[in-house]
């Protein structure tokens, strides 16, 4: 192929998944090779099995719990900016050792405050369900502000526990965040509030995949940030939580 | 104290059972495809380009002659 050729074939990147052709290339795939809603939601129900798989070893070998979250962070990141065409063999990595993680952090809640684990998982999952029928029958609308909005929102999340996290080491903490005064409740609403609507984002990342038709490995890929969400939502509502009941 | 316990038992009951219909939901919806409403509208967040990249716009074509400009 000479390099018009290629360039009139694929656009101005020789790498179909960089143009904006991408849907053309997207058409060029058979069938069976394409995203559909169904692998998805199967592969999303693989990731959750291994997750609370992970959760049962976690659980019965809490010492586990920190070299397990340092991998699932590793492999998040590689996931998120190496290769997300390689989701298929990192996510279900992923969602084992976070759920190892989730276990070891649950039972320490737990021997806590009584009851809790159980609590948290109900309403993680009972905000998915209620979200996900908001999305499919078109209650919420998600569009280009309303990611803005969101990324945003995470963005300075994520400022707020990197600062916190550096206050640490210096024996010294953000109350407002870590504390269980009535404002560190009313923050802890807000952020589990942003975790849930990145749910929605979610779904509509998986719709219009399916829809347009991506590669095979989209699934995974889909089904992967669906966990991510569910991991942070979960440890957040397990926060709120445990802030309340500690009052 | 055995009210006590009863009573938490039943808590984690009602918890477990909100837990599991809740996930059951997510699995039979989550297969169903997205209603009209939300899939056909202009304000979506168009991730992946344009499915069709059509460049022939609908309508009469009409031959350019040079004869016009002269």
């Amino acid at each position: 192929m000479s390099k018009h050729a290629a360039i009139n074939r694929f656009g101005r990147s020789a790498n179909p998944a960089f143009t904006k052709n991408f849907n053309q290339f997207a058409n060029d795939l058979p069938l069976s090779d394409r995203m559909t809603l169904d692998g998805a939601v199967n592969k999303t129900g693989i990731l959750l099995s291994l997750c609370f798989g992970g959760a049962f070893i976690g659980w019965n070998i809490p010492q586990l719990m920190f070299p397990a979250m340092l991998i699932g962070f590793v492999l998040a990141m590689i996931t998120i900016f190496r290769s997300p065409a390689k989701a298929g063999s990192t996510a279900p990595l992923y969602a084992l050792t976070q759920g190892i993680f989730l276990g070891g952090i649950t039972l320490f809640f737990e021997a806590q405050f009584p009851g809790i684990a159980i609590q948290a998982l109900a309403l993680t999952f009972g905000i998915l369900a209620t979200l996900l029928v908001c999305y499919k029958s078109g209650l919420i609308l998600p569009t280009q502000n309303f990611r803005l909005m969101l990324v945003s929102a995470m963005g300075g999340i994520l400022l707020l526990y990197l600062v916190n996290f550096v206050m640490s080491f210096f024996g010294s903490t953000l109350s407002f965040l870590t504390s269980n005064s009535p404002m560190s409740i009313g923050v802890s609403i807000i952020i589990v509030g942003v975790a849930a609507l990145s749910l929605v984002l979610d779904f509509d990342f998986i719709e219009e995949g399916a829809e347009k038709g991506m590669p095979k490995y989209m699934e995974w890929y889909g089904a992967f940030s669906l966990m991510v969400t569910l991991i942070w939502l979960y440890l957040e509502i397990l926060r709120l939580l445990a802030k309340i009941r500690s009052r | 104290m055995q009210k006590l316990e009863a009573g938490k038992n039943l808590n984690n009951i009602i918890f477990g059972l909100i837990a599991i219909i809740s996930l059951f939901a997510f699995f039979k919806l989550a297969k169903v495809k997205a209603s009209s409403k939300q899939l056909n509208r202009d304000s979506r967040i168009n991730r992946f380009g344009n499915q069709n990249t059509n460049n022939i716009i609908e309508g009469e074509s009409e031959e350019i002659s040079d004869e016009e400009d002269k």
